[in-house]
């Protein structure tokens, strides 16, 4: 048989591309566009992290002095002793996890059923959510310095100021080393809350309003539908307010920083009931400036994450599959 | 963009369906018996969201005698002004119940506490405005334009978002170390920069955007840059609202950074200034009146900055939670 499709001799004009239009249809603009972003995220975002990653597994402090405190590799010797031998460390590492637990669930449960209650779009519901929303505009700073005042430990303290009205003693709220986490989980979830609510008010307002009217024909009633139309399909908000949740819990600092100081000038308050990872992280590099050390803990905080957000998608997966 | 009176209203109809939807009232239900007091917790929670604001406004007008008593007045007995400025005050006295006000502390520095706004404000919007540009031209690059090792280069900027700012924390002081960037503005702009969710964000946005509508310019001869500037800015315009008022809070509230690259109080940035304010005078009762004041100053801005672009705000939560 023969090829009728195209006449022999006709050749098809093939342009070479020029220049930057080998690599990209609009030609150079395309890297003039890209170019201050990419360069800047090299130097600011890719290198730090490399950098920190070699660091990692290095003695390394600001001076680096042969003889006063010498730099070198140490291997996994930091993630080791990190690991194996670091007692405050490990305390540090229990705290968070504690505290990391406490303000996820309760956050979750805060939002959820605020989200629930303010729902209606009622003027008063209108005026709830900005109320409660507007902690996640505030200076975190700005709000930890009147806890702190609410929680001082003396008369002058406002809890003990009102808790004397009732005839009880002053209580040493922020040096009860029982009390440190609880108080901790209460500042985020009065932080946290309302963030949580407006991404569940949105996933609320998308579900379908015909899907709530076919179960009311079908008999269902108002929990029915709260467990077999809402739950379900709020499933992604939650999936996002659990990960987003955990990822910003587990980088707890502020509080820390300024409510639980020590008398050594370190962080962490009495016995370091208080101490959480970035903290620990912050004490290390920038009080003592063991910086190969601290970029070691930095990287568990990075494997701690990474890990718990593999496993909070696998498991909402697995459990989508079930079904 | 102009719309018509009447597509404004069927708009507004639908956000309003939209609102409604998933919040139905099914006719046939009875109320339950407690429904009449089901709101009181909420307005309970209400009140803890808005106790430590009053309580920052309203101390922030008392005298140094009235806070120090016990248990604490809920209402200043008299209102003055002695924690911003008190013209009592003579430092070269000492006088038991005077303290410096706010703007009267700081005095090493120029212009005292009314640097830090200033410090504070322009590091705020010039990364605001620098990072949205340069995110911006990334993002419409990304998404429009077909050029080598393009899925390579989203890819590691996507990736890059997994890992805990904190861990490129210790390697981004060297290099502001080593650049002699420490204490400066530089320090506090150049690295804020590259931001890899804006780009994330971006992006998504304009996957919604037809391709046709750049095609068509380029057809008519259009430049890249004519087409970023008049045709995709201005169709990327809520997106980029969104990233400016969240970009902006988030500068405004920036702690631990600056906390790091700050070495002397004329370069510090608001938050910081807090904390210094209250480690300089925490055991004092009377310092808290002053802290409080320059808390409230502080949350001042963000927060109105939050009421007038409420909107926006909460559409942009939503956008980048649910999608």
């Amino acid at each position: 048989m023969k090829a009728t499709l195209a006449k022999p001799n006709q050749s098809y004009t093939v342009t070479k591309k020029k220049g930057f239009y080998k690599f990209s249809d609009s030609g150079l603009s395309t890297y003039l566009m890209l170019a201050p972003f990419v360069i800047l995220f090299l130097i600011w975002a890719v290198y730090p992290v490399l950098s920190s990653l070699r660091l990692s597994f290095m003695r390394y402090n600001a001076i680096c002095d042969p003889d006063l405190s010498p730099c070198g590799s140490v291997g996994f010797g930091n993630y080791t002793y990190l690991i194996m031998q670091d007692s405050r460390f490990h305390k540090a590492l229990l705290n968070t996890s504690l505290y990391v637990v406490g303000a996820v669930v309760l956050g979750l449960l805060a939002s959820l059923s605020l989200a629930i209650a303010l729902q209606a779009d009622t003027r008063a519901n209108r005026i709830l959510r900005v109320i409660f929303f507007l902690p996640s505009v505030t200076s975190g700073i700005a709000v930890v310095l009147v806890w702190g005042w609410v929680f001082r430990g003396d008369d002058i303290g406002l809890l003990n100021g009102f808790l004397s009205v009732l005839g009880i003693a002053p209580v040493e709220w922020l040096a009860t080393p029982s009390l440190a986490i609880p108080i901790l989980i209460f500042m985020s979830m009065w932080g946290g809350a309302g963030f949580g609510m407006v991404l569940f008010l949105a996933g609320l307002n998308a579900i379908p309003a015909m899907y709530y009217e076919a179960a009311v024909i079908d008999g269902a009633n108002r929990r029915d539908r709260f467990r077999y139309i809402t739950l379900p399909l709020l499933k992604p908000v939650m999936v996002y307010v659990v990960i987003t949740g955990t990822i910003g819990a587990f980088q707890i600092f502020e509080g820390v920083y300024l409510l639980f100081p020590t008398s050594v000038g370190s962080i962490g308050g009495l016995k370091d009931m208080a101490l959480m990872i970035v903290p620990y992280l912050y004490d290390m590099g920038f009080n003592r400036f063991r910086l190969g050390y601290a970029s070691a803990v930095a990287w568990i905080l990075f494997a701690i994450i990474f890990t718990i957000s593999l496993i909070n998608i696998k498991v909402t997966k697995s459990l989508e599959d079930l079904r | 963009m102009s719309m018509t009176r009447a597509e404004k209203r069927q708009e507004r109809r639908n956000d309003d369906l939209m609102e409604k939807s998933g919040n139905f009232e099914n006719p046939f239900e009875k109320k339950g018996k407690f429904s009449k007091y089901s709101r009181v917790p909420l307005y309970l929670l209400t009140f803890v969201m808005i106790a430590p604001y009053y309580w920052m406004i309203t101390s922030s007008f008392k005298s140094v005698k009235e806070l120090q008593k016990v248990p604490p007045t809920l209402i200043p007995e008299k209102w003055i002004l002695g924690n911003y400025f008190d013209t009592n005050y003579d430092p070269t006295l000492f006088q038991q119940d005077v303290l410096q006000g706010l703007f009267q502390r700081f005095t090493k520095v120029n212009f005292g506490f009314f640097r830090f706004f200033i410090n504070s404000t322009f590091i705020t919007i010039t990364i605001t405005l620098l990072t949205l540009l340069i995110g911006s031209l990334a993002a419409y690059v990304v998404a429009k334009h077909r050029f080598k090792a393009k899925r390579a280069i989203y890819l590691v900027i996507i990736g890059s978002m997994m890992i805990p700012w904190q861990v490129g924390l210790i390697p981004g002081f060297l290099l502001v170390d080593d650049l002699g960037w420490l204490n400066t503005y530089m320090a506090y702009i150049i690295p804020a920069l590259p931001k890899a969710f804006i780009v994330f964000f971006l992006v998504q946005y304009l996957a919604s955007i037809p391709d046709e509508l750049i095609e068509a310019a380029r057809i008519d001869g259009a430049r890249e840059w004519t087409i970023y500037f008049r045709i995709v800015l201005p169709l990327l315009k809520p997106a980029m609202i969104a990233m400016m008022i969240f970009t902006a809070i988030g500068e405004w509230n920036n702690f631990l950074w600056p906390l790091i690259i700050t070495q002397s109080q004329d370069m510090a940035n608001l938050p910081v200034a807090l904390a210094l304010l209250k480690n300089s005078g925490s055991g004092n009762i009377g310092t808290q009146g002053v802290i409080m004041a320059a808390a409230l100053l502080v949350s001042l801005p963000t927060i109105i900055l939050y009421f007038l672009t409420q909107r926006h705000f909460i559409r942009g939560i939503a956008l980048s939670g649910i999608k």
